[in-house]
């Protein structure tokens, strides 16, 4: 009794202490607290009947925007494409019955599709939004219930990432003194190159017949193409020309990106995270397995989709005018092909 | 406990004793947990203490979400967003990158002529050259003015006369625990298609010389300004800790109680952010001379003092126009200088007179 006594004491006179020199915010009356939620509530209602929830067994791996009442959703295709046992829910509705229709590797986009019935439709926003507009997004879920999280438009809209193809050789080029061609410098240990028995010092003649003299002839064909296509490439090793083909993978999985030291402060990051057409920058707290989601603004008009967890204060959305052209070519795949028919520059390309 | 100060991928030449240091001063958790039920009481009483203390200061100004425990509907969170809307072209224009060649923080210009507040570890000392780069990619040189050491607070000013986009600050000091704020920064440094990056968040910690937000910063908003929803300057950013929601500033009333001194270039108290340059340095060994002055007995090769010509033998009899009466009152006069100051010495070779100017350097 008496030590229980004395411990009171012993705390209040701490807490006093700790009044006067550190005052603070419970969580829950924080920027993302459970209280500073409540006033959320109309957007959260839109994203508990227009997200989709994508789990793989009892996990939920990723989010998705719904966009047709008939169970057609959009989600980040590189979170879902090692899935086994994929199935999605929305709202209460739990659908196992999924099929992924289509992807683009250039935004990283897959489309899914469900048997939904009179599924309710995001709205799209008219314009896009400002820096400081209000973004609520998809934050947690339980079978029941979406969770938001919510923050504010950070930055310009932007290209990241140099818009260099989303698909690699797997070699390190460099520009041949004598020839003025590419030749490889180095390859790396379990690309495309490698496998198909690329050597350093060989020259690049053509990519599936067309002459390549610069980086950027190479990227514009390797710009046309998606993870797990071939190209034929013809060399120059010594005096003989040889024809190899090369399976082409996805950048990230061949080259692993630098670690800055502001990635060692920012917990875990989206493995694609950057090479993206158009992006607009947000500063909402996501988890890597919350992104995919509709990002909604005060009205509940969706604003774009979250497309990766960049680092510990940015969060990247696709734009809806882009977003919108997307699900058009993915429902419609002879007009994606043409749509993926484009010239981009680049800052770095010396790794193809 | 990150260091905010960054470069794009670029290790950055930091002290090493401001880790160690700084990891001391990381909230614990563990308290954190503890003090867990407390802290609400702690958060009514700290509330009523400070809208009790300076309600007359601050009736008029102050939004009105600011004194709701929480915005309660979307009618609220509109004005928090139009109140940050309308001061944000204003806090954009003023808000700076600051680049040290090797790394690159932020700052926040706060008067017409240029005047930068930032964090010492970014601007690293006194006396140092820096280029500071507004949002629309235009670059100022700038040398850096007086800092706090103990805790991050520094000056830089932009060396060209001009007139500069500037902020106002919270020069009363009514920051409130609760009080929606927005921090501005580049982060990972400047990038012009970006632009600088604005994150939102509340007051979530007050101490003296910290204050905390949940603003989310990282590498290169170090130094960057935290501001009220009225667009005023309360903070400046210094570091973070591991969780997202400790992000931590240095209080505008600790450069508010420096800045006089701070204008006057001093170098207020010792570490963890920025440690002083040691005593300044010329490299060689001295004699009395009877008639006054010093000779050399020995010049250490790549000293500043070799490095400017100086040979053994030398009779040096003034520095900077001051007589040398001997040797402790020569090396009183080096002492007193700072590494990178140029001084002028008088001095006999073979009976001739001539003058060396030497850059004293750091031991």
């Amino acid at each position: 009794m008496r030590s229980s006594l004395l411990g009171l004491i012993g705390f209040s006179a701490s807490l006093a202490c700790a009044q006067q020199q550190f005052g603070q915010l419970e969580g829950e009356f924080r920027l993302n607290g459970k209280e500073t939620w409540k006033a959320f509530e109309p957007v959260r209602e839109v994203l508990q009947a227009s997200s989709a929830v994508i789990y793989g067994g009892w996990k939920s791996v990723a989010y998705g925007v719904v966009v047709s009442a008939d169970g057609y959703l959009v989600t980040k295709a590189s979170e879902i494409d090692k899935i086994e046992e994929i199935s999605v829910r929305v709202d209460r509705k739990h659908f196992k019955k999924v099929e992924v229709v289509a992807t683009t590797v250039e935004w990283d986009v897959a489309l899914l599709k469900v048997d939904g019935e009179e599924l309710p439709l995001v709205e799209w926003a008219e314009a896009e939004p400002v820096h400081g507009t209000w973004v609520v997004s998809n934050g947690s879920t339980t079978r029941r219930d979406r969770r938001v999280r919510v923050g504010i438009i950070s930055a310009n809209a932007r290209q990241v990432g140099g818009g260099r193809a989303p698909v690699v050789l797997g070699v390190t080029l460099k520009i041949n003194d004598e020839s003025g061609g590419l030749s490889i410098d180095k390859v790396h240990e379990g690309s495309g190159a490698d496998e198909a028995g690329l050597e350093s010092g060989d020259i690049i003649l053509k990519a599936d017949g067309i002459e390549v003299k610069s980086m950027e002839d190479l990227q514009e064909v390797l710009g046309r193409k998606e993870p797990g296509d071939r190209l034929t490439l013809r060399i120059k090793r010594g005096e003989e020309d040889q024809d190899r083909e090369v399976e082409l993978k996805k950048r990230e999985s061949v080259f692993e990106e630098e670690k800055t030291r502001n990635d060692a402060m920012s917990g875990r990051v989206s493995q694609r995270r950057s090479n993206f057409p158009r992006v607009l920058q947000t500063d909402l707290p996501l988890s890597v397995r919350s992104v995919g989601g509709p990002l909604l603004d005060l009205e509940g008009k969706c604003i774009g989709m979250n497309i990766a967890r960049a680092n510990r204060c940015e969060t990247f959305a696709i734009p809806t005018k882009e977003l919108r052209e997307i699900i058009r070519d993915l429902m419609n795949p002879v007009q994606g092909e043409e749509g993926a028919d484009e010239e981009e520059g680049s800052e770095d390309p010396e790794e193809e | 406990m990150g260091c905010l100060f960054s470069g794009l991928g670029v290790e950055v030449a930091i002290p090493g004793t401001y880790f160690a240091s700084v990891k001391m001063m990381k909230p614990l958790p563990h308290s954190e947990r503890h003090l867990g039920r407390s802290a609400i009481l702690c958060t009514l009483l700290f509330a009523v203490f400070s809208v009790g203390s300076r309600a007359g200061e601050k009736e008029g100004d102050r939004p009105y979400f600011n004194q709701k425990e929480v915005p309660e509907n979307i009618r609220d969170l509109k004005r928090i967003q139009e109140a940050l809307q309308k001061s944000l072209p204003r806090s954009r224009s003023a808000t700076v990158s600051i680049d040290l060649g090797g790394g690159s923080g932020s700052g926040v210009i706060v008067s017409e002529k240029g005047l930068i507040l930032t964090a010492a570890h970014v601007s690293g000392g006194v006396g140092k050259k820096m280029t500071v780069i507004m949002e629309d990619g235009t670059k100022h040189k700038a040398t850096s003015q007086g800092l706090v050491a103990a805790t991050d607070a520094a000056m830089v000013k932009i060396d060209e006369e001009g007139t500069y986009p500037y902020v106002e600050l919270d020069g009363k000091d009514t920051a409130s625990l609760g009080d929606w704020v927005y921090a501005l920064g580049h982060s990972g440094g400047f990038e012009k298609e970006r632009g600088v990056g604005v994150r939102i968040g509340r007051l979530v910690r007050m101490a003296d010389e910290t204050i905390n937000s949940d603003c989310n910063l990282i590498g290169g908003d170090s130094g960057g300004p935290l501001f009220d929803m009225n667009g005023r300057l309360i903070g400046i950013h210094s570091r973070v800790g591991a969780s997202l929601e400790q992000n931590m500033h240095v209080p505008v009333g600790e450069f508010l109680t420096n800045w006089d001194e701070m204008l006057r270039n001093a170098f207020i108290g010792e570490g963890p952010f920025v440690q002083k340059a040691g005593p300044a340095f010329l490299g060689v060994a001295t004699e009395d001379r009877e008639e006054g002055g010093v000779i050399l007995k020995a010049v250490g090769e790549e000293t500043p003092a070799g490095t400017a010509g100086l040979k053994e033998g030398d009779a040096i009899v003034e520095l900077n126009g001051e007589k040398i009466e001997n040797g402790k009152h020569f090396s009183a006069l080096i002492k007193e200088g700072k590494p990178g100051d140029k001084v002028k010495l008088k001095i006999l070779r073979d009976d001739e007179e001539m003058e060396i100017e030497v850059e004293l350097g750091e031991k």
